[in-house]
C-alpha cells in the first residue's frame, strides 16, 4: 500500500476514533490472533493472512502474539490471561497445548469473550467454532503416496511434532490408518522433533544411522522435512528417500521442485488465517459463526508444484 | 573529617541503592507501564502478574540459596518439569492431591541432594557440571516415563494449588509469600543461613570456622530441588497438565531473577526480597509488554537488556564505593 493512502485511512481512523470518543461508547472492536510461534513461514503467511482479513474491517483493532516457541505452552497461557483482563472483544487461538490451554480458554468464557479455535482443535465445548484443515485426511493423503512411490513395500519413518497436540496426533494416525492397511511396508516410530527443523535434522540422522534400509519418511510438519533434507542431503541419499513434508512452506515446495522432498500437504495458511479472523470478527460483533470451517488440503508434488510457489 | 561524613554518606547511599534499587526500578517500571496501559493497574492484571510470576519466583528462591554459595544450578527447570510429571503420574494412581505434593517435593529434594552429592563428594570441578547433568538426567526421565505425551485432567484438590484463590489471591501467591517468609527467616535467623552466606563468601574461610560445608552445601541443593518441585506443582495444576517439557529453559529465567534481584555471582550476597523483586521485574516486563501487544520476541531482548543493566548499575556502584 502507497503512503499517501496508508496516511489517509490513518486521518479516517483518527477521525473515526475521534468522533467515537466523543460520543462516548462505540469503541473499536479489539480481535487477537494467539498461535503457537511466529518461528516459521507457516505462522508468518497465517499472520499475513489474519490480516488481510483484519485490514478489510477498520473499525477492528487487529494483533496477533505468540510464546517464542511451540513448546512454551505456559506462556501462551500468560499471552492470554494478559488479553482476557483487556477484555477484548474476541479471540482466535491456535492452542499450544491441547489440556494445557483449556482452562484459560474456559476463563475467557466466563469473561463473556468468545473464542475461536484454529489450526490446531481441542475437544473443548466451550469454543464458537473451528477453522482448519481435516489434518487425519491429510495425514492419509501423504501416507497413501508415500505407499505408491515405494511400491508398498519397505520401512517407513514418521518424525511428528509435539506429543499429544491434535494436529500432530491426526496427521499422524491418518497416516497410520493408511501404512496398518498396507502389510508391505513397516512402520517405524522416532522420536517427537517438536516441529522444529534442527531436531528434525537429528531425528532424521538417526534414522539413517539404525535403518540403512529406510525407503521413506512422513514428517508431519515442513520445517521437520526440511531438516530432515539436510540428513539426507549429508548423507548423499538425496533423491533415495521418499520425504514428504506437511504445510507447503515456500521452502518446503521449492525443495521438491529441487527434488530433495518428493511431496509436501498443502495447508492453505492465508486462508486459514483469513478464514479465522473473518469468523472472529463476525464473532466480535455478535454475529453468528460457522462451526466448522474446513481449509482443504492437497498432496502437492512437482506436478502441481508451481501454483504453491508464489 | 569532612572526607569521612561524605563517605558515610556515599556508603550509606550506595548501600541503599544495593538493597532498594531492584524495589525502585520495579515501582519505575509499573508507573511507567500504568502510564503505557490503562489496563496495568488494574488489581485483576496485578494479580495475573503475581500468578505468572509464581513459578519463575519458586524456582528463583533455590536458586538463590545456591547462588549465595557461589554455586549455579542448571537443573531447576528440568527437576519441574520431571516433578510435574511425576506428581500427575501419583495423582493417576489414584493418590490423594497431599501425597502427590508430598512426592513431588520428596522427589525433587532428593534430585537437588544428588546435584549437591555429586558436587561435594566427587569432587566435581564446579557446580555447573553435575547440574548440568542433572539438568539433562531429569529431562530425559521425564520424557522417558511418559513417552513424550503430557498426563492431563488432574483432580481438583491438586489443580488448587497453581489455579485456585482465597478470597481473590491466587493460591499460587500464598505459595510463593509463604516460601519467601520462611526461607528469608531461615536465611537470616539461623545458624544454618549465616552458614551458607559464609561459605559464599570464603568457602576456605567457613572450613577453617567449623562450618561443615559439604553438608550444608548439600542441603542448599536439596532445597532448590524442593523449589522447583514446589513450582512443578504449582504449574501443573495451573495447567491442569503434567507435561514433559514443562520449565525448558526456566533455569536462565530463575538465573535472572536472582541476578537482577541483586545476588552476586561470586557468592555471599543476595536477599529474598531481592529475588523476589527480580522475578516480579521479570514478570511485569512480560505481562506490561503482552498488555501492549508487543511480540514474545522483543519481550526477550527487553530482558536480556535488563539484566545487563542491573548488573551494570550494581559494578558502578560498587566502584564509586571503592573510591
Amino acid at each position: 500500500m502507497d503512503l499517501r493512502r496508508r496516511a489517509a485511512l490513518l486521518a479516517a481512523a483518527a477521525l473515526v476514533a475521534g468522533g467515537c470518543s466523543r460520543n462516548g461508547g462505540a469503541k473499536k472492536l479489539e480481535v487477537v490472533l494467539v498461535v503457537k510461534a511466529l518461528d516459521s513461514e507457516w505462522w508468518q503467511r497465517v499472520k499475513a493472512g489474519a490480516e488481510t482479513a483484519a485490514r478489510a474491517n477498520p473499525d477492528v483493532n487487529f494483533a496477533v502474539l505468540a510464546p517464542e516457541r511451540e513448546i512454551n505452552i505456559d506462556q501462551q497461557v500468560g499471552i492470554l490471561e494478559d488479553q482476557i483482563l483487556k477484555k477484548v472483544s474476541a479471540l482466535a487461538v491456535a492452542p499450544a497445548g491441547v489440556s494445557e490451554v483449556v482452562p484459560v480458554l474456559e476463563k475467557a468464557k466466563a469473561a463473556g469473550i468468545p473464542v475461536l479455535i484454529m489450526d490446531t482443535d481441542v475437544p473443548w465445548p466451550g469454543k464458537l467454532g473451528f477453522v482448519g484443515i481435516d489434518n487425519r485426511l491429510g495425514g492419509r493423503l501423504a501416507c497413501e503416496y508415500i505407499v505408491r512411490a515405494i511400491g508398498g513395500k519397505g520401512k517407513v519413518a514418521v518424525i511428528r511434532g509435539v506429543l499429544g497436540v491434535a494436529t500432530q496426533d491426526d496427521r499422524l494416525a491418518g497416516c497410520r490408518e493408511v501404512l496398518a492397511q498396507t502389510p508391505g511396508v513397516q512402520y517405524l516410530p522416532a522420536q517427537p522433533a517438536n516441529s522444529e527443523r534442527a531436531l528434525g535434522m537429528t531425528v532424521m540422522e538417526n534414522l539413517l544411522t539404525s535403518h540403512p534400509d529406510l525407503r521413506a519418511v512422513f514428517a508431519t510438519n515442513d520445517q521437520m522435512a526440511l531438516g530432515a533434507v539436510e540428513a539426507i542431503a549429508a548423507r548423499n541419499l538425496a533423491g533415495k528417500i521418499v520425504l514428504v513434508g506437511f504445510d507447503a512452506t515456500r521452502e518446503a515446495v521449492r525443495a521438491v521442485v529441487a527434488g530433495q522432498m518428493s511431496a509436501t500437504m498443502a495447508g492453505h495458511p492465508e486462508r486459514l488465517g483469513r478464514r479465522s479472523i473473518e469468523e472472529t470478527i463476525k464473532a466480535a460483533r455478535g454475529q453468528p459463526v460457522e462451526k466448522y470451517v474446513d481449509i482443504g488440503t492437497v498432496l502437492v508434488t512437482k506436478e502441481n508444484a508451481n501454483e504453491y510457489l508464489h | 573529617m569532612k572526607t569521612a561524613a561524605r563517605s558515610l554518606w556515599a556508603r550509606t547511599l550506595s548501600e541503599a541503592l544495593r538493597r532498594f534499587g531492584p524495589l525502585a526500578a520495579l515501582l519505575l517500571m509499573c508507573a511507567a507501564l500504568s502510564l503505557l496501559s490503562e489496563h496495568f493497574l488494574a488489581l485483576d492484571n496485578l494479580l495475573n502478574v503475581f500468578r505468572q510470576s509464581a513459578v519463575n519466583a519458586l524456582l528463583s528462591l533455590g536458586q538463590l540459596l545456591v547462588i549465595i554459595t557461589a554455586g549455579i544450578d542448571l537443573s531447576v527447570g528440568s527437576i519441574l518439569g520431571l516433578c510435574c510429571v511425576l506428581a500427575a503420574l501419583v495423582l493417576k494412581a489414584g493418590a490423594p492431591w497431599w501425597l502427590a505434593i508430598l512426592a513431588a517435593l520428596a522427589a525433587g529434594a532428593a534430585l537437588g541432594a544428588i546435584n549437591g552429592l555429586l558436587f561435594t563428594k566427587l569432587r566435581l570441578p564446579h557446580p555447573f557440571i553435575p547440574t548440568l547433568g542433572m539438568m539433562n538426567v531429569a529431562r530425559g526421565l521425564a520424557l522417558v516415563i511418559t513417552g513424550g505425551f503430557p498426563i492431563s485432567e488432574l483432580p481438583g484438590g491438586f489443580r488448587y494449588w497453581g489455579a485456585g484463590a482465597v478470597v481473590r489471591i491466587p493460591a499460587p501467591v500464598l505459595v510463593v509469600v509463604c516460601a519467601c517468609v520462611l526461607l528469608h527467616l531461615f536465611l537470616t535467623r539461623t545458624t544454618l543461613g549465616r552458614d551458607i552466606y559464609a561459605i559464599g563468601g570464603n568457602r576456605q574461610a567457613a572450613l577453617l570456622s567449623g562450618v561443615p560445608v559439604d553438608r550444608r552445601l548439600i542441603m542448599v541443593y536439596a532445597i532448590s530441588g524442593a523449589l522447583a518441585a514446589a513450582g512443578a506443582v504449582v504449574l501443573a495444576g495451573r495447567m491442569n497438565s503434567g507435561f514433559p517439557l514443562a520449565g525448558v529453559g526456566a533455569e536462565l529465567d530463575s538465573i535472572a531473577a536472582v541476578i537482577i534481584g541483586g545476588a552476586s555471582f561470586f557468592g555471599g550476597v543476595g536477599t529474598v526480597l531481592g529475588t523476589l523483586v527480580g522475578a516480579l521485574i521479570m514478570g511485569v516486563l512480560r505481562n506490561g509488554l503482552n498488555l501492549m501487544n508487543v511480540s514474545a520476541y522483543w519481550q526477550t531482548v527487553v530482558i536480556g537488556a535488563v539484566i545487563v543493566a542491573a548488573v551494570w548499575v550494581d559494578v558502578v556502584r560498587q566502584r564509586a564505593m571503592r573510591r
